[in-house]
């Protein structure tokens, strides 16, 4: 256990990196999640196909093939694109928190593409008419009536997607991203002790898991309270 | 029994409603003056909720003209928002908004429709609560409450609107028994002070002491319109009788 | 930035190399994984506390960490340990296609058994009080009327469980392994052509995911076919 003095505060840092990625890349899923169900559920053939293609690729290449494909391909990309304005240029880097929160934004994305379009589904038509015959306009109707009711049946799958979302963080670390699993080598280098470290990297994750677990469930509380006392 | 007044509210004129190839409505004219309580009835499928929910545009109509308050209903939708303003509805399910408590349903459209302020809402729907008899159920969410006080929370909640009149699509149909009478006592308070209603229902005693016109439908089309005294003792149409026959005997 | 067409014909036969290791890492993990999580799910159900509570906190664990982190522990980890070292795992725990197969495992027990549970939670109870009735044992209600109903249920999430394990597979490629995601980071860092490379290996993982979503589908459609035949 003395082996992890002295490097508490790097894995501090890191796991702060964690939670950074973790919000960033959060924002941007369910963007492209909101976007993809729209797609999909919109009249446009054009854009339920390409909807259809995003959720294909995204749900079925690995994780870290993705990560892989982003960082490299947006640095090389990046290159052309500053080989243009200066030929000398010989590579340039690609922030590996963008690539990443990116990357994995497009992968949980894609499966929350299909949660919502589920969840836009289950809304109770009754009451998009009633809203409709209040006289209330479309925009006011998706606002004050159809996102509070999809996002109650939208968070128990969503919670999840969450999850997967603060373990998928782990793998921006092959990229070179310093967080805990980066740190955690640097402490292996140091102390040969790999065993501690990845246990502990696995106990913050686990830590990180638990806070979002127990989140879901006070908002699943929360989003169905006015039916838990049904008489 | 109110006299209808000169002064035509809706007016639907040779109407026809397609679904795909089915057709719901064949040339369906219907007028409905100020203050006029019109019943509409008929075996399932006969087009009646179709009509009503075309006067709304929660259907659209694909010939003939509905005109309402004025008002000619298209495919514009600042014609539409004009319409459902002066047009209420309740239905058959209620379809309150689960996730808001009985006052905030009241309070919703309003709100966002014609931006009155807080306190002027609060109070217009706490008389309408009143005027439905259950203002102590105010902060309560609506699966906390009966069928009954459900179905009379979304008459107030159409009523907030101040709508010229209200169209209702088989209100009792889905209440036990014994709430079906606290409702209707409810429309007919309504009816009495002057609205102007259109009521799909089964409820043939309701028609009877209520309404200034009883509709018959069938197959898309009105068979017989006339007064309920005319109606129910001196049905002309054969299909009016045979449709009588089998509600009032069972 | 060129696309290189010859490099990917060249490359594609050399990646497929790899298949077959791929192949071994997702049909052995899910076959002992399922196996686990039959076992798993015995015990979380049998009402026992120390049978169940054990079970909670190891699904709890492993739903909760990171897969890349599980088999950093188990590969980088588990030799800086006396016991394991001198335990008879040991040969399969000092390989790094032991130590893959034993993360895959291990993980893959604890989301199938989630996934069972809900399927048995998804029986009707009524079935099961009329087969309590015909004097069936509480066994043979298990084997024979839940089990069977609870299997078509889970079958969607099962499936999605299988897509997830092959796109996990690739992670092995972090210890070492040369599956198709490993062959392919390989001629990557010869070549320095990560889009060609990438892109299609991605292609190869994405017709497998289709292969893999069309036979469940299959088994689907069977399964109900009783159901259709009965109504």
């Amino acid at each position: 256990m003395d082996a992890i003095t002295g490097w508490w505060d790097d894995f501090f840092w890191g796991s702060l990196v964690v939670v950074e990625l973790f919000f960033v890349a959060l924002i941007m899923t369910v963007l492209f999640g909101l976007i993809g169900a729209g797609a999909k559920l919109s009249n446009s053939r054009i854009a339920q196909n390409i909807a259809a293609g995003y959720t294909i690729v995204f749900r079925g290449t690995p994780e870290i093939l993705v990560l892989l494909l982003f960082y490299f391909g947006s640095a090389i990309a990046l290159t052309s694109i500053a080989q243009i304005f200066d030929p000398e240029v010989k590579f340039v880097d690609f922030p590996p928190f963008w690539a990443g929160s990116f990357a994995i934004a497009l992968i949980i994305g894609s499966y929350a593409t299909e949660t919502f379009r589920g969840a836009f589904l289950g809304v109770d038509p009754g009451q998009i008419e009633a809203a409709r015959a209040l006289g209330l306009s479309n925009l006011q109707t998706f606002i004050y009536v159809r996102i509070p009711a999809m996002w109650r049946l939208a968070l128990p799958p969503f919670g999840n997607h969450m999850l997967s979302l603060i373990k998928d963080t782990a793998l921006v670390a092959i990229i070179g991203l310093e967080e805990t699993l980066f740190v955690a080598e640097q402490a292996i280098a140091t102390t040969a002790k790999p065993f501690t470290m990845y246990i502990l990297v696995g106990l913050i994750y686990l830590g990180f898991s638990t806070v979002i677990t127990l989140t879901v469930m006070v908002l699943e509380k929360y989003a169905n309270r006015h039916l838990e006392v049904a008489r | 029994m109110s006299k209808a007044d000169t002064q035509l509210m809706i007016e639907l004129e040779n109407v026809d409603k397609f679904f795909g190839s089915f057709q719901a409505l064949k040339g369906v004219s219907l007028t409905v003056g100020k203050g006029e309580k019109v019943v509409v009835c008929g075996p399932s499928g006969s087009g009646k909720s179709t009509l009503i929910r075309c006067i709304n545009r929660l259907e659209e109509h694909n010939s003939g003209k509905i005109v309402i308050n004025g008002h000619e209903l298209t495919s514009q939708v600042k014609d539409i928002d004009a319409v459902r303003r002066e047009v209420g509805m309740v239905f058959q399910s209620f379809n309150l908004f689960p996730h808001l408590t009985v006052i905030e349903n009241l309070m919703l459209a309003p709100r966002l429709v014609r931006k009155t302020s807080k306190n002027e809402n609060r109070e217009n729907a706490m008389r309408l609560l009143e005027r439905v008899k259950i203002p102590d159920q105010a902060e309560k969410w609506p699966s906390q409450l009966s069928g009954g006080q459900q179905q009379r929370v979304a008459i107030a909640r159409a009523l907030c609107m101040n709508p010229e009149v209200i169209l209702f699509d088989e209100p009792t149909s889905a209440l036990d028994p014994e709430m079906i009478s606290e409702v209707l006592d409810v429309m007919t308070d309504l009816a009495q002070e002057g609205m102007t209603m259109i009521v799909v229902t089964h409820e043939m005693g309701f028609a009877r002491s209520v309404a200034d016109k009883v509709v018959f439908m069938d197959e898309g089309e009105i068979v017989e319109t006339g007064p309920p005294e005319t109606f129910f003792d001196n049905p002309k149409s054969d299909r009016t009788k045979q449709f009588l026959e089998q509600i009032l005997t069972h | 930035m060129s696309f290189d067409i010859d490099l990917i014909i060249d490359s594609i036969p050399k990646m497929l190399m790899g298949i077959g290791l791929t192949f071994q890492l997702l049909f052995l993990s899910l076959l002992l994984g399922t196996a686990l999580a039959i076992i798993l799910l015995i015990m979380r159900i049998s009402g026992r506390w120390y049978l169940s509570w054990p079970t909670m906190a190891f699904i709890y664990i492993f739903r909760g960490t990171p897969i890349l982190v599980q088999i950093f522990i188990i590969y980088y980890g588990f030799p800086q340990l006396e016991i394991i070292r001198e335990s008879i795992f040991w040969p399969i725990l000092k390989e790094p296609f032991g130590c893959a197969i034993v993360a895959l495992t291990l993980n893959t027990g604890a989301y199938v058994s989630e996934i069972f549970r809900g399927g048995v939670l998804g029986v009707d109870r009524g079935l099961k009080e009329a087969g309590a009735a015909l004097g069936l044992s509480v066994t043979q209600r298990f084997i024979y009327i839940t089990s069977p109903i609870a299997l078509r249920l889970c079958l969607p999430a099962y499936s999605n469980d299988v897509i997830s394990l092959m796109k996990s597979t690739a992670l092995a490629s972090t210890i070492t392994l040369l599956d198709m995601m490993g062959i392919a980071r390989t001629i990557v860092a010869e070549t320095y052509a990560p889009y060609e490379i990438f892109t299609s290996v991605m292609v190869i993982y994405l017709i497998i995911t289709w292969i893999i979503q069309r036979t469940f589908g299959w088994i689907e459609k069977r399964m109900s076919r009783h159901i259709r035949k009965e109504a």
